[in-house]
């Protein structure tokens, strides 16, 4: 029946969730590992956590990295909806013009992208800074979040809507209780992509971030290559914990509303 | 409600295009100005001729042009199409079950959902490092692999294609996954019921009732997938070992060491020129079919 | 601070002797339209073809500024380094990364500004003084120059030392495990498939191509179509040996044991030793490439004295060590050479006859692209 998941299906998926976590769960054994190089295990220490607070740097990093992420999130979401909005719902000349020139951003390479950015705020004389690294992800993130809230809305029962509308409610209304709560998870997850996007860009933001404004990745990036520096497994530690924690109080936080 | 927000909407109402455009305004200005026009600016930058230190000169020629349509560079291209198809059917086999299990489940969706998108919150190359670390010769797998007497020389995992794909559809599994389930999510459990019912077995409910209507996800992942992909060399050289070139390196090269600005512009011109006319042909044929859902 | 010499239609609009018709009519007849409009708009960011001459720059403030924001290669500088330059002289430090001389020119040509001190290599610096992205150093407050080796002064690229002020320096050659194979002496090693599978070779076009020019007895800097074949068939041969093409990754597999011999710089080696004991660093008899970096200030860059203090203070023998001892890299500094024999020596003169210093290859650059890009996809 539909309620029961067959076996095979559960293996694959759980095979999957494994492939997607076994780096991590390296990553983050071997940030307690005492030997810096070696697969063994040569003891637990802290050492590495303990050198983290004396990398300003990196904690430096992440800053820049979560407030970046964050307001390029917020926009790239708002504006992807909108336009997925428009182009599934609106009737106008140069619909199809304009969701093909939706795709030309995932089509971009990210050099091409990093550089053609960079030469437009030197042409427009924009200071490099958090403003242009927000530019910058905006513009690359709202082409995903447009093509998957477009999915979800392709084929959306517009019933509810109708019977909204015929019930007396006005336009404003019935899209933020009838349409949006509809949309909400196609809304989430294309917030999801954004901030992904856009927290674990190197490219784009090597190009367009000021002195002073580096990203985590673009701080990390050198270190990675030219050094095995078990600091970075200590940051990125910290980061996966960090943000599992956080969503998890958000979780309880909104089940608690809900069953009130 | 005021009185003035009432005829305002009234009078938007009247006119969809007007309100349509209001909508896309926002989004369109921004992508207009700080993506069309930097790539326009690129395009133009494809035409002109080399500086001899890099850069370009005023000019105009299409020799960059004919220098992409050799043997040797449509070569790296088609290679290029094969891995990143691959890279798609693989998400795409991976990918459904997965986003299949997340929108059935109502207790764990939200855990599940977290737990797709929480490997990238990590640094791409963290991550890609943590898996050489795995697949070496010396890493983690063999080594465990050597110790419990599996194997008794390591098997040699890293710097193969196999690698390659791991580590590419690692980081492109999300892509494939959320959209798959937005389109998932609202699916109505009725229609399974009544299709059992009816008499359907598995294989064909889901022929014949989740795939169609999950079309849409399907398509926008194969999208986000297969076009990025196309762009993509990092896994390539660090899996792979950068002993093969892909399209995404030749551009990265041109930018990079080569300092050849116009031809690194022409190639990518031409990949973006192709996939955008693959786009919008797909949009052409696509009927948007009207769903036969029961209210 | 004088206005910078800017693309001449620019400086007419500017200076009112053209009306904006004309300056958009001229600006779109000297190219096609919008490719004119993206070169003006790129000299406008800076990449302007002329430079300003040299001692031709108005005079430094007396005190540094507040703060100075450097932009240098990753994992390049000392432990302490910024950390006591800002605790001497009270002056901020910014500090931001890069991994490639592309990369940084590719920044500072489309425009970025924002950066005080940057340290382009060789080749580099003759591509930035050509496309007019630096400005000239004063020496006059620079009361340290003495302690620099003559031999990394007068460069071909800045003869009178009037833009640069020597980094570090270092070479490229073969990393060897000397308990897993016996130490080679020529690049003949990559072709020898008994060590197949164990070895790699630097991911960079000028380094590959280059070493198998040397390995003919060629130079690294040559064009000639037929020099550049036979390195090319060199270089593939030696492809189907290699493991992998591994820059500064190869580090951590040399020192795990999956790598036995690398292409790889006398620092990153010297680094990995540290870990390894077994590593040895060799030089090829047929020779190889010596690189220097330099401390150069970027046009337009705000705060000079500060740059100028910085490069100051690196100048001292103390601080030069410790940027040595951190990075693995050699050290221009003579008398911090005097001051601790740990550091890397310079090379001896036989070896200086071996090694070469690359130049920029000019409109060739995309010949030589092209045959690299025929070694990989091969």
């Amino acid at each position: 029946m539909t309620g029961r998941l067959p076996r095979w299906l559960g293996a694959i998926v759980a095979l999957v969730y494994l492939f997607l976590h076994l780096p991590l769960l390296v990553l983050m054994v071997f940030s307690f590992n005492a030997s810096r190089f070696s697969v063994e295990w040569t003891g637990f220490t802290l050492e590495w956590y303990r050198q983290l607070l004396e990398r300003p740097d990196i904690l430096a990093g992440l800053r820049v990295s979560l407030v970046v992420g964050a307001i390029s999130t917020v926009v790239a979401t708002a504006l992807g909806t909108l336009l997925a909005l428009a182009l599934a719902r609106g009737r106008f000349r140069g619909r199809g013009a304009l969701e093909s020139l939706l795709y030309v951003p995932l089509v971009t390479p990210e050099i091409v992208a990093g550089i053609s950015l960079l030469v437009l705020f030197a042409g427009l004389k924009i200071a490099l800074g958090l403003t242009t690294i927000v530019i910058a992800h905006v513009a690359f993130s709202v082409s995903f979040v447009t093509v998957v809230v477009l999915a979800r809305l392709a084929g959306m029962d517009r019933s509810q809507e109708e019977a909204a509308l015929i019930l007396g409610a006005d336009e404003w209304t019935t899209f933020f209780r009838v349409t949006l709560p509809q949309l909400l998870p196609g809304v989430v997850s294309g917030a999801l992509l954004a901030f992904t996007l856009s927290f674990d860009d190197y490219v784009i933001t090597s190009f367009v971030a000021g002195s002073g404004t580096s990203t985590l990745p673009v701080v990390v990036y050198g270190m990675v290559r030219r050094n095995i520096d078990p600091t970075i497994n200590a940051i990125s530690t910290l980061v996966l914990v960090f943000t599992t924690l956080l969503i998890w109080l958000a979780d309880r936080a909104g089940r608690e509303r809900f069953a009130q | 409600m005021t009185d003035r927000r009432r005829r305002l909407l009234a009078w938007l109402g009247r006119r969809p295009a007007l309100q349509a455009w209001a909508l896309i305004a926002p989004a369109g200005l921004w992508l207009l100005l700080f993506f069309l026009v930097p790539i326009l600016l690129m395009t133009g930058y494809s035409v002109m001729p080399r500086g001899t230190y890099g850069g370009v000169e005023s000019g105009f020629t299409l020799e960059h042009y004919a220098r992409f349509f050799d043997p040797l560079y449509l070569a790296i291209l088609g290679r290029t199409v094969v891995v990143a198809l691959l890279c798609t059917v693989l998400c795409l086999l991976l990918g459904y079950p997965v986003a299949w299990v997340i929108a059935r489940s109502r207790r764990w969706r939200n855990l599940l959902m977290f737990l797709v998108v929480l490997p990238f919150w990590t640094s791409f190359l963290v991550r890609t490092f943590a898996m050489i670390f795995l697949l070496r010769d010396t890493g983690l797998i063999n080594t465990m692999l050597l110790s419990l007497g599996l194997i008794e020389a390591p098997l040699t995992l890293l710097y193969t294609p196999f690698a390659v794909l791991a580590g590419m559809v690692y980081s492109f599994l999300p892509f494939m996954i959320l959209p798959i389930y937005a389109s998932l999510e609202k699916l109505d459990p009725s229609l399974l019921e009544a299709a059992s019912v009816l008499g359907a077995r598995p294989a064909a409910r889901f022929r014949r009732v989740v795939l169609p209507l999950s079309m849409p996800g399907v398509v926008a992942g194969c999208l986000l997938v297969f076009i990025p992909a196309l762009g993509s060399f990092l896994p390539s050289d660090l899996l792979g070992g950068a002993k093969q070139m892909l399209i995404g390196n030749l551009i990265q090269n041109q930018f990079a060491a080569a300092r050849h600005w116009p031809f690194g512009s022409a190639a990518s011109t031409v990949v973006m020129a192709g996939v955008l006319a693959g786009v919008l042909l797909y949009l052409r044929t696509r009927d948007r079919p009207a769903p036969a859902m029961p209210g | 601070m004088t206005r910078r010499p800017d693309h001449p239609l620019l400086d007419a609009l500017r200076s009112g002797a053209l009306s904006r018709r004309d300056f958009v009519r001229r600006a779109l007849a000297a190219g096609a339209g919008l490719p004119a409009i993206g070169s003006v708009l790129a000299a406008c960011g800076g990449g302007g073809a002329e430079r300003p001459a040299a001692g031709g720059m108005p005079p430094m403030p007396a005190a540094p500024e507040g703060e100075v924001a450097i932009y240098n290669w990753s994992d390049y500088i000392g432990e302490t380094t910024i950390a006591d330059f800002e605790r001497e002289t009270g002056v901020r430090v910014s500090y931001d990364t890069y991994e490639s001389n592309e990369d940084l020119i590719a920044k500072l040509q489309a425009g970025a500004t924002g950066y005080d001190l940057v340290m382009p290599s060789n080749y580099a610096v003759r591509v930035m003084r050509e496309i007019g992205l630096i400005e000239p150093i004063d020496r006059s407050v620079l009361s340290n120059w003495g302690n620099l080796d003559p031999a990394f002064l007068a460069q071909p690229f800045d003869p009178e030392n009037a833009w640069t002020v020597p980094w570090q320096w270092g070479t490229a050659g073969l990393a060897v495990r000397t308990d897993r194979m016996p130490v080679p002496d020529s690049w003949a090693v990559f072709h020898d498939a008994g060590w197949r599978g164990k070895m790699t070779q630097l991911d960079d076009m000028r380094d590959v191509i280059g070493c198998w020019l040397k390995y003919r007895g060629r130079s690294l800097n040559s064009v000639d179509p037929a020099e550049l074949a036979g390195a090319k068939a060199d270089a593939l041969r030696a492809k189907a040996n290699l493991k992998s093409y591994l820059s500064a990754p190869v580090k951590a597999q040399l020192i795990a044991g999956d790598v036995w011999l690398a292409h790889l710089w006398n620092g990153d080696t010297a680094q990995a030793k540290t870990a390894q004991p077994a590593l040895e660093f060799v030089l090829p008899r047929e020779g190889s490439m010596i690189y220097l970096d330099s401390m150069v200030i970027p046009r337009g860059a705000r705060r000079r004295r500060a740059a100028h203090e910085f490069i100051n203070f690196v100048l001292r023998a103390d601080v030069a060590a410790g940027v040595s001892r951190k990075s693995g890299y050699g050290s221009p500094n003579a008398a911090a050479l005097a001051a601790d024999p740990s550091l890397l020596r310079p090379p001896s003169a036989e070896e200086m006859q071996r090694l070469e210093y690359q130049e920029d290859l000019g409109a060739a650059t995309g010949e030589w692209d092209r045959i690299w890009t025929e070694i990989k996809a091969g």
